[in-house]
């Protein structure tokens, strides 16, 4: 469920803000519907790393990789899908850790109403 | 507790985001750029192209039809003046928008903005050397002139509107990466662009070294070695044709030019290869009967291509070439009854005047006997993520004071006399679009001669051939009527005898029409013969290009496009055949080693050609770079008195002429050298120093291996250059190629009842490097191919291959 929320959300809302949009949606999704930590870490990480391979998938492929290839000589890293894995990867831990941060701060939250 | 988690957890991800949302030094903001929504990913363009587009621009005055031909190269057909160059301004920007942007930006002095506090020496220097100071006075020519104004506005309204229609994801990937954003484009922008030209071809300057030449050694070595005329010559205007003009009578130059201390400074030399070619051959020497035209001018080379080509089309107009990417029309081209093109002339317009000021508030400056009050300016240079800096400029009559202090590790201030006042031709009303208006709209001879009346800067030899069988060239621009010598060494800026006191008449310039030999030429050598009543500059290019050029025109018949197409890749050695027959006897071959030996039986055997897998080419260029600096280095390399070495052409004198010169002999050894013991050691010194590079003679000791041809990006972004190119050709040769420098462009047109035109540059249309049309032309170029060049008479015509349209209409 979470998964799905953010992946869908993550795609839309991506189309008019800016990437950073990802960070507020899995922490808020993780905030209110996260039901444990792990679900809360690993769900927004493999929905963006899906979407992000999905979408620079979709530009690249049709572009015979060509700007890829450069950008990956420009990185130092020679092969084209390094610098995919790169972006994909280093998105999905973004969204993973702030989905964790979302998970946990209700934790943290509803710690303080329930003691109050 | 919960408290400080609850913090932390929202701490993190704010960090996250400000982390990999950020431009650190010169990292690019990592997720922006490369997260596929909106980073780079978004500039990886289709490899099938999009065949019909339609938009609304309320920009435009009629419907306009753009139509890409199979290489990308729009062709615009527009039913009014304003609407062809709104229509370039727009295509151009959609092409090309990034590098408009950062070379306005450079040519302004406001790299600081998008860069940050790195690029402060070169922001000062581009202030105060005047660029936007000249970039506004041209504005003023242009803006005075209806034509010129309507083609610079309508060309600024296509570039804006094409600006306000980019959203953030298909912004041009170089903002991305540098994080910046482009801003609105204004008329002083082409302006600058223009500047910015003036700037690559006409800022070099010698007057430093010369006048430290002339205080350490006197006048007769000077005389002698730095001659007003080369030993070997083969003048654009062929030697003996007739000035048919009474000449301006010339100023009187001052008693004694004066001791001016040129001290401590270094100029930049103009680098060889920044030069061009081009000729045009009569229809006696043609197949078809009809005229035929080439240009390929050098620069320096970079991705995206600096040209850009179009063809424009509207009621009067149908024309086809290479634009700048800011500057509306086209510079260099052919329309359906002419053809024309450009090489530097390299003419000295260009001089610094050592002003002495009253006191250290440079308020007021010495001039005819009397204290005269400068002016200011200041320059404001704002700086990324600083605050911004307040630059002080004196202005005197002359012109800018450029150093009143000599900025520390900055190469280009090097070229500078510290408290010198710069007169540059640049810094002067001008109209050079009006120029290329008329060139481009012109039938026949008399509209070149009249469009050529309005060029100021830089001077250009401006060659032009028409289908009514006339061909021409003019070494044109604004030229400062000087006394001979006049800018050759550092002037006294009290005098007013050293002030530039009038011009040239325009139509004294230097020209010729339909001479005899058949043809006309140019590759940057001296204008004229010495029988050219003014004095344009003293020292121009080496010849030999325009003698290999001249000599191959001279035995051609029956030329075609192909004949003159294998010329401009031509590789052959005047340098060498003029050196090789003395040098090579000079050299006892029982004092070489066996690689030294066997480099010795090659370069025997060398057909003079600098071909790719030439090794004698290797030999030879290496072999007479060290022998130049074993005559000259011992005299002409003295700590504290920056000097140059005499030229090319006057080494070859000496080692032909006069073995047993002084000049020969080290004067740091106590033996005294002959001529063949510096041949001998130039020679071992060239084999030694490529075995120590490559191992034993072999592949990795030819040519196009040690010249290492290459196309980087503009702002040498890796991964977005060309490979490496395993091409001939050398400075020297008409395929003027070194290592990121020579022909920009190549052209070759045929007149005739229908013009066919051929040409190539090295890159592409498009200057994204996510476009395959970003480089597709550099093969081609590399292998000294053409491709044809469409004139089309409709947006249907079917002799071109069209890949896609765009339909702009008004509503």
């Amino acid at each position: 469920m979470v998964f799905i929320v953010i992946l869908i959300a993550s795609f839309l809302l991506q189309m008019v803000l800016p990437w950073w949009i990802i960070v507020v949606i899995s922490f808020v999704t993780c905030g209110l519907i996260g039901k444990t930590g792990k679900i809360a870490m690993w769900s927004p990480f493999f929905a963006v790393l899906l979407l992000w391979t999905g979408v620079a998938l979709f530009k690249s492929l049709p572009n015979g990789n060509i700007l890829a290839t450069r950008v990956a000589e420009m990185f130092g890293v020679k092969l084209w899908w390094l610098v995919l894995m790169i972006s994909s990867v280093l998105g999905a831990v973004v969204a993973g850790l702030s989905g964790y941060c979302g998970y946990q701060f209700r934790k943290a939250v509803l710690f303080k109403k329930a003691s109050a | 507790m919960n408290k400080t988690k609850a913090l932390i957890c929202v701490i993190i991800p704010i960090l996250l985001i400000y982390a990999l949302n950020t431009k650190f030094g010169d990292t690019p903001p990592l997720l922006k750029f490369l997260n596929p929504f909106t980073g780079f990913w978004q500039n990886a363009e289709r490899l099938s192209v999009n065949p019909n587009q339609s938009i609304v621009l309320k920009g435009t005055r009629e419907k306009i039809e753009i139509v890409f031909d199979d290489r990308m190269i729009p062709h615009v057909f527009a039913q009014n003046d304003h609407d062809a160059y709104y229509a370039q301004g727009y295509v151009t920007a959609m092409h090309r928008l990034w590098q408009m942007d950062f070379q306005t930006r450079y040519a302004a002095g406001r790299l600081c903005e998008v860069v940050g506090k790195k690029a402060i020496e070169l922001d000062r220097y581009q202030r105060r050397m005047g660029m936007v100071y000249g970039a506004q006075k041209s504005m003023d020519g242009m803006m005075a002139d209806p034509q010129a104004k309507e083609m610079i506005f309508a060309y600024t309204a296509g570039i804006n509107d094409y600006i306000h229609s980019l959203s953030g994801a298909k912004m041009p990937l170089e903002y991305k990466l540098l994080d910046f954003k482009p801003e609105d484009w204004t008329p002083l922008k082409c302006a600058l662009l223009l500047k910015q030209m003036s700037a690559v071809l006409a800022m070099g300057s010698d007057e430093f070294y010369m006048t430290n030449i002339r205080n350490k050694f006197g006048n007769d070595v000077l005389k002698d070695l730095f001659p007003d005329y080369p030993f070997k010559e083969d003048p654009i205007i062929p030697t003996g044709t007739k000035w048919n003009f009474k000449p301006l009578p010339l100023p009187e130059a001052p008693a004694d030019p004066g001791n001016i201390t040129a001290g401590n400074i270094r100029t930049k030399e103009k680098e060889e290869g920044i030069g061009s070619n081009n000729w045009a051959l009569s229809g006696s020497k043609t197949l078809s009967g009809f005229p035929i035209l080439a240009n390929d001018p050098h620069l320096d080379l970079s991705l995206p291509s600096i040209w850009y080509q179009i063809q424009l089309h509207a009621p009067g107009l149908n024309t086809y070439g290479v634009s700048l990417p800011g500057a509306p029309g086209i510079i260099i081209g052919f329309n359906e009854k002419i053809a024309w093109g450009v090489t530097n002339v390299a003419a000295d317009i260009l001089d610094f005047y050592q002003i002495k000021f009253k006191d250290s508030t440079h308020r007021s400056y010495w001039y005819n006997n009397q204290w005269k009050n400068t002016t200011f300016q200041i320059e404001k240079i704002k700086i990324r993520g600083e605050a911004a800096e307040n630059d002080t400029v004196f202005y005197t009559h002359h012109g800018p004071v450029v150093y009143l202090e000599k900025p520390k590790s900055f190469a280009k201030s090097n070229n500078i006399p510290v408290g010198s006042a710069l007169r540059w031709i640049a810094h002067d009303k001008s109209n050079e679009l009006k120029t290329f208006y008329l060139l481009n709209r012109g039938k026949n001879y008399n509209d070149y001669r009249k469009a050529l009346t309005y060029f100021t800067a830089p001077a250009q030899n401006f060659i032009f051939a028409s289908v009514d069988n006339d061909i021409a060239i003019t070494a044109n621009g604004k030229f400062p009527l000087k006394w001979k010598n006049q800018g050759k060494f550092v002037m006294d800026g009290s005098d007013p005898k050293n002030d530039w006191q009038g011009w040239i008449p325009a139509d004294q310039n230097p020209t010729v029409k339909n001479p005899p030999r058949g043809f006309v030429s140019s590759a940057n050598q001296s204008s004229t013969d010495q029988t050219y009543p003014y004095y344009i500059n003293w020292e121009f290019s080496p010849y030999e290009r325009g003698k290999r050029i001249n000599d191959r025109l001279t035995v051609m018949t029956n030329a075609t496009a192909d004949s003159i197409r294998r010329m401009q890749t031509d590789n052959y050695s005047i340098h060498a055949q003029n050196l090789l027959p003395s040098a090579m006897k000079l050299i006892d071959e029982g004092k070489l080693n066996a690689t030294q030996k066997e480099g010795f039986s090659i370069v025997k055997k060398w057909n003079k050609y600098y071909d790719a897998e030439a090794v004698a080419a290797s030999i030879f260029d290496l072999w007479t770079k060290r022998l130049q600096y074993d005559i000259w280095d011992d005299d002409f390399t003295v700590a504290n008195i920056p000097m140059k070495y005499p030229s090319r052409d006057r080494t070859v004198q000496l080692i032909l002429n006069e073995p047993d010169s002084k000049w020969i002999d080290n004067v740091n050894t106590p033996a005294t050298e002959t001529l063949s013991d510096l041949v001998l050691e130039s020679f071992k010194f060239a084999c030694d120093s490529l075995e120590k590079k490559y191992g034993p003679i072999g592949k990795d000791w030819e040519w196009a291996n040690l010249k290492h041809t290459n196309v980087p990006h503009l702002a040498k972004i890796p991964g977005f250059g060309s490979k490496t190119l395993m091409i001939g050709g050398g400075k020297m040769t008409i395929n003027a190629l070194s290592e990121t420098n020579g022909p920009s462009w190549r052209m070759v047109i045929e007149l005739g009842k229908s013009p066919k035109g051929h040409g190539v540059f090295p890159g592409g249309q498009s200057g994204n490097p996510g476009s395959k049309f970003y480089d597709n032309m550099i093969d081609t170029w590399a292998n000294g191919q053409l491709y044809d060049l469409f004139l089309m008479q409709s947006p249907t015509d079917p002799s071109a291959r069209i890949i896609s349209k765009l339909k702009i209409s008004k509503k």
